[in-house]
């Protein structure tokens, strides 16, 4: 393939990027393969006896078809996740009804391990970690062969968020030498609801099943096997559960890039790879992309978004408030301003970036400022003249935008309220309410601290809270699609469903208007244009349909090219940043009439060499699609942290999040007999096999006397 | 080869090389040695190289076994602290299990 990033696997936690999940659609694909060699083998041993080979396997095991697992993740001191051991882990089912059931679990059942299924309200609720039944099933781990929690079809009401309560404490700008004060969250707690379960460490593997016909299964099998009468013990054959996720890194990421690096054995492994993806970014004037480092006369205006979230699982990150409305909301900007910066092109150039990897210590954020200090980027911090963050901006009716900036920079009077008046000025025009945290407030985690730890830039970070997230389900599997009422009435079509306007669209268009026009305001364009930049409401509820319930849908479909649109599913994509780079192209750039070929090439004029062109398929004519060439200043730029270049992997400034590699994810039940029958098997089948070398040995050594018949010994004929 | 169809001389020889051979840190050598000629050297009725024999065969059980306790030694402190010792650990060890410190 010959785009820079090839990958268009929807696989991956979304944090996680390319790389990674080609190495797991690799894996998936080595993996098939060699379960391919096994019905092979049974061919070769049972078809001589007229046995239909598959069925064997088929007639002891159920697979379960959807299974999502917990991974292991490390960063410079910890590993947090889950593994199971090599051969899978098994243990009796055991379908949790109620916390006083765990009782059975943990001390009073009589053929432990146990496999337990959770019920996700037991998953979800609980006020304090440590009495969680999570962490109560880590401490009792001996009898606990595994956990699989099945994921349910509402959201919690009290809230939950695996996360930390104090997100990114340690890679923020407040330090111990920033401003001890508001270090460590100490002034606002931003996630209270935050339990940091996501990054506790747990031996044993817990898988996350949808409720459908695979839990149908398990429950069937508990109550016909596991469930003895009146409160007596089951009897034997009991239904088990074995779970595979082996994972091949341990310790921390020293340890496992060391691992990665040593290749002298006969089979080199990798074992860990780094977290990464691409951030996307664009600017409203072409900036000389040949040319790194400082430019002179430039000076931009950074509008940011973050584009990754996470959950307690791999591959479950729907983000919808956290990540989802603020890029959506910054793309709508985009867009709004497309036309007013060619007409009235403001003297300041506007760069949208939308940073990858923020979850895990800002990777994308960190890596941007970095390759701006050192000269690798496009430009360098002296040509940022503000930064204007949008964060999550999912505004319930009547609530507020909030301003937040940093106390610091207001103290040291190093930033000047320009961006602050800017967006006033812009939201007294849109009529959305915005407002001021208190002056002593901190900025909330957000990518914009990453600048400010490497220079004093003004900047604002757009959020629907005032301190602590209003978002209830921060960095957790209900923060999706139902929790910001995306939701549409049952009987239409995926495509009138596209169409259907929303109620949530609504405010994050009128938000999206006031970010663009207070961008445009603060770049130098004059405020008479204001009221021709105007965010579109349909373009709105369209892409928030499109990241956060079906990516596969005629829109999305015209704007990507054909390698990705076979990627576009019947859900939401995990992988937004191909998605957001071919949106942003389409929203900010303009057709050009050329050959694919001369597309492809990138030279519509041999001097233009900062564009971007990307040929994608268009809109479906019957059969044909009317496929056109788009000319962008979108770019792709790496999102990886700079410790993996500078191989500081024990850095405190950068992240050090890598993430494990395995072989082998996958589930299956079946019934095992007891104990005692499965030695009385073994011990016959020894005996069956000594007797036979006994009997052998008698009847070889007397063969003179056994065989000794009338005629010629066989032996003389030759 | 069958020893018992050797002259004596060529025994001898025989265990005399082994015998040497083991001194290139090769202890297999040492150890087929004294398997092979143990009956030479101590079952068999006397005859004249059976003492050289004897002799050769004596050290290489001693060798041998200095090689084993060395062996034995050294397997079981590594296995016990390769973890612990980390990357030095990593670096001395021709195979990593996957998935342990």
């Amino acid at each position: 393939r010959d785009s820079p990033i090839d990958l268009y696997c929807y696989c991956g936690n979304s944090a996680l990027h390319n790389k990674i999940t080609s190495e797991s659609l690799y894996r998936e694909l080595w993996s098939i393969k060699v379960v391919d060699i096994c019905p092979n083998l049974n061919v070769v041993f049972f078809c001589f006896a007229g046995v239909n080979c598959n069925s064997v396997e088929k007639k002891i095991y159920v697979n379960l078809n959807y299974t999502i697992p917990c991974v292991r993740l490390l960063n410079a001191t910890h590993q947090i996740g889950c593994q199971s051991s090599l051969s899978g882990d098994v243990g009796v089912l055991h379908v949790l009804e109620s916390e006083e059931n765990l009782d059975w679990v943990l001390s009073s059942g009589q053929t432990p391990p146990y496999m337990v299924i959770l019920e996700s309200a037991l998953f979800t609720r609980y006020s304090d970690l440590k009495q969680s039944i999570m962490m109560k099933l880590k401490e009792g781990s001996s009898r606990v062969a595994g956990v699989v929690v099945v994921a349910p079809s509402t959201n919690p009401p009290e809230g939950f968020s695996p996360h930390h309560a104090c997100p990114n404490e340690n890679s923020g700008v407040y330090s111990d030498s920033y401003d001890p004060a508001l270090a460590h969250c100490n002034a606002t707690l931003w996630n209270p609801l935050g339990s940091g379960l996501s990054y506790e460490e747990f031996d044993f593997p817990i898988f996350s099943l949808k409720e459908d016909n695979d839990t149908q299964v398990i429950r069937q099998c508990y109550q016909e096997h596991n469930r003895g009468g009146n409160g007596s013990n089951p009897q034997y054959p009991l239904c088990a559960m074995q779970l595979f996720s082996h994972m091949s890194a341990v310790t921390d990421t020293a340890t496992c890039m060391r691992r990665n690096d040593i290749n002298f054995s006969l089979s080199p492994e990798m074992v860990c790879d780094p977290l990464g993806d691409y951030n996307v970014w664009a600017a409203t004037r072409p900036l000389n992309t040949t040319t790194k480092g400082h430019k002179m006369f430039e000076s931009v205006v950074i509008a940011a978004a973050r584009l990754d979230s996470r959950s307690f699982f791999f591959d479950v990150a729907p983000g919808a408030e956290s990540a989802a409305t603020g890029f959506i909301a910054l793309l709508a900007a985009a867009h709004a301003l497309r036309n007013v910066t060619q007409a009235a092109q403001p003297n300041r150039t506007i760069l949208y970036t939308f940073f990858q990897g923020e979850t895990f210590d800002y990777i994308g954020s960190s890596r941007m400022v970095y390759e701006m200090m050192n000269n690798q980027s496009v430009v360098d911090l002296d040509n940022i003249h503000s930064v204007l963050e949008v964060g999550q901006v999912g505004l319930r009716p009547d609530s507020k935008l909030w301003l937040h900036s940093d106390p610091v920079s207001r103290r040291n009077d190093s930033v000047n309220q320009e961006l602050v008046e800017n967006l006033r000025l812009a939201a007294g025009t849109t009529g959305v309410l915005v407002d001021e945290p208190s002056t002593s407030q901190p900025l909330p985690p957000s990518s914009f601290q990453r600048f400010l730890r490497a220079r004093p830039i003004p900047g604002v970070v757009i959020e629907n809270h005032d301190s602590r997230f209003s978002n209830r389900y921060y960095e957790s599997m209900f923060d999706n699609a139902e929790y910001l009422n995306v939701t549409y009435p049952p009987n239409l079509t995926p495509e009138e469903q596209f169409e259907q306007p929303l109620e949530i669209a609504k405010a994050l268009t009128e938000v999206a208007t006031t970010v663009a026009r207070a961008l445009y305001v603060q770049a130098g364009g004059s405020e008479s244009q204001l009221d021709s930049i105007n965010a579109d409401p349909q373009i709105v509820s369209q892409m928030l349909y499109g990241f956060l319930v079906r990516s596969n849908n005629s829109w999305f479909q015209q704007v990507v090219p054909s390698e990705l649109a076979s990627h576009l599913g019947e859900s939401q994509s995990s992988e937004p940043t191909l998605l957001v780079q071919y949106l942003l192209a389409n929203l900010t750039g303009s057709v050009v009439n050329v050959t694919q070929e001369d597309c492809q090439k990138q030279r519509e004029h041999e001097k233009d060499e900062d564009s971007n062109y990307m040929w994608v398929q268009g809109a479906a004519n019957g059969t044909v699609r009317e496929s056109f060439c788009v000319r962008s200043t979108v770019h792709l730029s790496k999102a990886l942290s700079p410790a993996f270049d500078l191989r500081e992997y024990t850095s405190q400034d950068y992240s050090t999040w890598t993430e494990s590699r395995w072989k082998s994810i996958k589930g299956r039940i079946f019934l095992v007999a007891s104990p005692d029958l499965e030695k009385l098997t073994l011990g016959v089948g020894v005996g069956v096999l000594l007797a036979s070398l006994f009997l052998t040995y008698i009847i070889s050594s007397k063969a003179d006397i056994l065989f000794s018949s009338g005629r010629e010994p066989a032996t003389a004929t030759y | 080869m069958n020893l018992e169809r050797l002259p004596n001389e060529e025994k001898l020889s025989l265990c005399r090389k082994y015998y040497l051979g083991g001194f290139a840190f090769l202890p297999f050598l040492w150890l087929v040695n004294v398997v092979w000629f143990f009956r030479e050297a101590f079952m068999k009725p006397a005859y004249t190289e059976q003492l050289q024999i004897k002799t050769y065969v004596k050290r290489s059980a001693l060798g041998l076994l200095l090689w084993v306790a060395v062996l034995t030694t050294w397997i079981t402190i590594f296995q016990h602290f390769r973890a612990e010792w980390g990357e030095v650990g990593d670096y001395l060890s021709f195979t990593i299990p996957l998935g342990t410190p």
